[in-house]
């Protein structure tokens, strides 16, 4: 059974032409799952549907085979940050768990971990703008992690960064991910992102999932697999070139 | 600012005075029309040492007090209200704009009728004119906080009162002071203003007094005083902002 579950999903902004039409997607336990499209494409609007912030004109979407009620077990992470300014990094870590209670010690120590983990260890009572963007995004993802959530949902997290911060970013999400067994949808416009990162590389266009590649574990960077897969999903999106 | 830009400042304040000063008697203006600074700090002197400034400063001190903490918190519980109930804001708001483009110094007359002279009409002209800055502003600050803030805190289950209370209020927080700051200025405006018209205590009922009895040193001393009421007040808001908007401002 997979874990994550799109069937026949429709979904249409009003007055517009619908953005998907029965569209099906399917992640299984523990895979990390890229989502490439050209901007505009409905990536973002995908995203929204699977995490249940947007409801589908028609289909279903579920969770190891039920409608998703809890959404602790959902870890979201926005393409900006999103963070409170006037909060420490500690409490933006925290802050899905002192929406539900008063956090404990166990929790102030598992966001410290986190942070640790993330290479931001000793910056817990510092405030979001006193950090670099690369660490800022870094707390959005600790935040999305704190509560071990099974199913991760990231929308472009990384555009905004430099590309070293991103190769960075990129490893350290994936050793996460990996540790957790942690279900990842990772929706960019980053054909090498994608192709670093997935398991399973999909390409949205027009509102449907025109091609899926599946990537053969531990293709390293600048090897000749890794670049037929990017070759292959840019031949899908429509772009003529020398492949990069 | 510097040490050499304080210089500065305070020799252009020196001069200023000093000129005004020397003007004075160069032109023999009489003291009815501009008195010289020295006039003017005799008069006050003379009114502080004597003990005949400190209640009206008093009286005039605490109906800025109860009018600003009654407009201010009518102000910013209505604008939170409006800003949460769209429905109620679209039904009030004609209502609200209507009650702020009346001259509301027009309004004392009426209210001198209502509520007699004395204390009461000034408080509730001040709090009439605090109320709005208060409203706009705590109205703007609420709605514009960020789309995806408040997708966050929807992924992240939180109640409507949860948002509220973590969420709009303290990204509303700045706005909100630099209301407060607007506020402050107003409110001394329409104390003085109502006690022109609506008491016979108070730094604005002495300024008529003084006209009264052509003492215009006393007139002078009098707006020497309000001024600093207003900068002090000023002042206060100014480090309350800066204090509650400490963790915002770190950059």
């Amino acid at each position: 059974m997979s874990f994550l579950s799109l069937r026949g999903v429709s979904y249409g902004y009003r007055w517009q032409a619908p953005v998907f039409e029965s569209l099906n997607l399917d992640l299984a336990a523990g895979e990390v799952h890229c989502l490439v499209g050209r901007s505009g494409c409905g990536k973002t609007t995908l995203l929204k549907l699977a995490a249940g912030l947007l409801r589908p004109t028609a289909g279903t979407v579920s969770v190891r085979g039920a409608p998703l009620t809890d959404r602790r077990a959902l870890g979201f992470v926005f393409q900006q940050p999103t963070l409170l300014d006037w909060l420490t990094v500690r409490d933006n870590v925290l802050l899905p768990v002192t929406l539900q209670r008063p956090p404990g010690r166990s929790d102030a120590d598992s966001a410290d971990a986190l942070l640790a983990q993330l290479g931001l260890a000793g910056c817990g009572q510092r405030h979001p703008r006193q950090l670099s963007g690369g660490q800022q995004s870094r707390v959005a993802l600790a935040r999305a992690l704190l509560l071990q959530p099974a199913l991760l949902l990231l929308d472009e997290p990384f555009a905004a960064l430099d590309a070293i911060t991103r190769e960075d970013l990129q490893r350290d999400l994936l050793g996460l991910c990996r540790t957790h067994g942690t279900t990842a949808l990772f929706v960019t416009h980053d054909i090498a992102e994608a192709v670093f990162l997935g398991d399973r590389v999909s390409v949205l266009a027009a509102g449907h999932l025109a091609h899926s590649v599946a990537i053969p574990p531990d293709t390293a960077r600048d090897t000749p697999a890794f670049g037929a897969c990017c070759a292959a999903l840019r031949t899908a999106l429509g772009l003529t070139g020398v492949a990069a | 600012m510097n040490h050499r830009e304080r210089a500065v400042a305070v020799l252009l304040l020196a001069l200023l005075i000093g000129s005004w000063e020397l003007a004075a008697g160069w032109f023999g203006w009489s003291a009815l029309v501009l008195p010289p600074p020295s006039r003017v700090a005799q008069a006050l002197w003379q009114g502080l040492s004597s003990g005949y400034l400190w209640p009206h400063l008093g009286v005039t001190a605490l109906e800025l007090l109860l009018g600003l903490l009654a407009g201010c918190t009518i102000g910013f519980g209505a604008g939170v209200l409006l800003a949460e109930v769209p429905a109620l804001r679209r039904q009030l708001m004609p209502y609200v704009v209507v009650s702020q483009v009346i001259p509301k110094l027009a309004l004392m007359p009426l209210f001198i009728v209502w509520f007699g002279f004395g204390l009461a009409p000034t408080v509730v002209i001040t709090a009439l004119i605090c109320f709005f800055p208060l409203l706009e502003t705590t109205l703007t600050g609420l709605a514009r906080v960020p789309q995806a803030q408040l997708e966050l805190f929807h992924m992240l289950g939180a109640t409507r009162w949860q948002t509220l209370l973590r969420l709009k209020l303290p990204s509303g927080l700045p706005a909100v002071l630099a209301g407060l700051r607007v506020a402050v200025v107003l409110a001394l405006v329409g104390v003085v203003v109502g006690e022109f018209i609506g008491a016979g205590r108070g730094l604005g009922a002495l300024v008529i007094a003084a006209q009264g009895t052509m003492d215009t040193p006393l007139m002078f001393a009098v707006l020497v005083l309000v001024s600093l009421l207003g900068l002090l007040l000023y002042r206060i808001a100014l480090g309350l902002e800066r204090r509650l908007l400490r963790a915002y401002a770190t950059g």
